[in-house]
Formats: structure tokens, C-alpha cells, sequence
């Protein structure tokens, strides 16, 4: 009926750590982020590991869609910049995909 | 954008003081603003059917776009953090502001991920020093409750019927 959840033991390999993602380096990016940035929980980079993880399958598999529709079996990056456009949430994200020459993009 | 009409370098050739275009220093600055594209290229062929691909310029965009988002729930949880003259960002500043930017689907994984990795903490690896103070209280944990089944003298599920033979 439903599908595991992303945080399920089917996803994930059944363990909560090591993180699929370099927990140092997420706080590097946080701290960059701006200059009131200063102090940072030890929880905080933990909650983006995975954080980070449900974003880039949710932008995967709504770029996925897009290269069905086009009768494509590679995923390229046409198509996540067609999904960033084509998501409400992903919204922050348009001046990122949209500064190289993409003509789709020109659809909107 | 109008103005730099010395050619679009972005602004970048002034400081030539290292050896060549090439330089190791803008490298270990990418490095630095970018998640390793190895774990995204793994994250993002486990979102996808066994016949998809992934084109490295997929990767290297999706790359950029994780990097912006930290960046974007960040600036929000610190923002809120700055209102309410707090000094550390914690997890619960972060899910807010994911709440708050339309990424409210994410908390309930995010809560349950929280509890499992403290779950394993706990049982596991006991790293003596950061073990104490919790402040940041993400997950309802109700641990008298869950101790109280667990220690229950009649216990529940399949096992219920290997208490009724012994009656």
C-alpha cells in the first residue's frame, strides 16, 4: 500500500549513523551562510544529514519525471532545473539553475 | 550587471599572488561550500528506478542546490534565533524554519530520524563527553512511558500467546 518512508530501515540500511552525509562539512556550509552564524548545536548538522537527504531525493524524483516526459533514461541538468521551476518549494533556488543558457527554462 | 565591462571573469584575477589560474586555494574553497559529490551521486540513484542514469551535470547542479539550502534554512533559523537573542542555532530553530519554508513535510522523518539516532546513541557507542546536556529537545521522547511497556509484567503482541499457554 504505501511506500517505505525515507526514513524507513528498507531506505537507509536499518542504521541512523554514520551519515550518508561529512557532518563537518554541513556545519562549514552553515557557518558560511552568514556572519550572525556563530554557535551551532551538535544536533543541528545532524538534522541537515538527513535534512539534506529527503531534499535531494525530492529533487531527484521530481527531475526523474522530467526525463521520463522527454523519453530519457539519464537524468541531466535540464531537468533539475525544470523541476527547481516547476516546485513552489524549490523557489529559492531559480536564479541558482536558471544563470546558465537553458532554453526550457524560457518555457515558463 | 550592467557596469564591468572588463570582460565577465566575475570579478576574480586581482589577487594573483599564488602560481598559475589553477590555484590549490580555489579548490579547497569549493570544497568547503560543497557537500562530497560522491554521497549526493549515491542519495540521488537511490531516488531513482534501476534502469535511470545520472549525468554528471545533474550531480553537479543538485550539488550547488544542497549547498543553498542549508544555506536558505540557515539564514532563516538564525534570523529567528537573532530576534529571540539566542546565540546557538539548534536543531528545533532548524526544523522551524523548514516548517516555515514550506518544507513541513520533512518533520516527521526529520523527528523520528532524531530519536533513532539518539536511541542508538544511547545503547551504543557511549561517547562519555557530549552525552549530558540536551538542549535542544527535538522528538517526543516519552521514555517513562516506553520503559513502563517494555518492563510490563504482561507483554504485548506476539508474544501474548505465549503468556496464555502458561496461565
Amino acid at each position: 500500500m504505501r511506500q517505505p518512508g525515507a526514513y524507513s530501515k528498507l531506505l537507509c540500511g536499518g542504521r541512523t549513523g554514520p551519515h550518508s552525509l561529512p557532518l563537518a562539512r554541513i556545519k562549514k556550509i552553515m557557518k558560511k551562510s552568514g556572519d550572525d552564524v556563530k554557535m551551532i548545536s551538535g544536533e543541528a548538522p545532524i538534522v541537515f544529514a538527513k535534512a539534506c537527504e529527503l531534499f535531494i531525493e525530492e529533487l531527484t524524483k521530481t527531475a526523474w519525471e522530467m526525463a521520463v516526459q522527454g523519453k530519457r533514461r539519464t537524468l541531466n541538468k535540464e531537468d533539475v532545473a525544470f523541476a527547481v521551476i516547476n516546485t513552489d518549494v524549490f523557489d529559492f533556488l531559480v536564479n541558482l539553475v536558471s544563470d546558465s543558457d537553458n532554453p526550457r527554462v524560457e518555457e515558463m | 550587471m550592467a557596469e564591468s565591462p572588463g570582460g565577465h571573469a566575475g570579478g576574480s584575477g586581482s589577487h594573483d599572488s599564488g602560481g598559475g589560474d589553477h590555484s590549490p586555494q580555489s579548490s579547497v574553497r569549493e570544497q568547503d561550500r560543497f557537500l562530497p559529490i560522491a554521497n549526493i551521486g549515491r542519495i540521488m540513484k537511490k531516488a531513482l528506478p534501476a534502469n535511470g542514469k545520472i549525468a554528471k551535470d545533474a550531480k553537479d547542479t543538485v550539488q550547488e542546490c544542497v549547498s543553498e539550502f542549508i544555506s536558505f534554512i540557515t539564514s532563516e533559523a538564525s534570523d529567528k534565533c537573532q530576534k529571540e537573542k539566542r546565540k546557538t542555532i539548534n536543531g528545533d530553530d532548524l526544523l522551524w524554519a523548514m516548517a516555515t519554508l514550506g518544507f513541513e513535510e520533512y518533520i516527521s522523518p526529520l523527528k523520528a530520524y532524531l530519536a533513532r539516532y539518539r536511541e542508538g546513541d544511547a545503547k551504543g557507542s557511549a561517547r562519555a563527553g557530549d552525552g549530558s546536556s540536551k538542549k535542544d529537545t527535538i522528538g517526543t521522547q516519552l521514555p517513562s512511558a516506553s520503559q513502563f511497556v517494555h518492563q510490563a509484567p504482561f507483554p504485548q503482541g506476539f508474544s501474548y500467546s505465549g503468556s496464555q499457554i502458561k496461565f
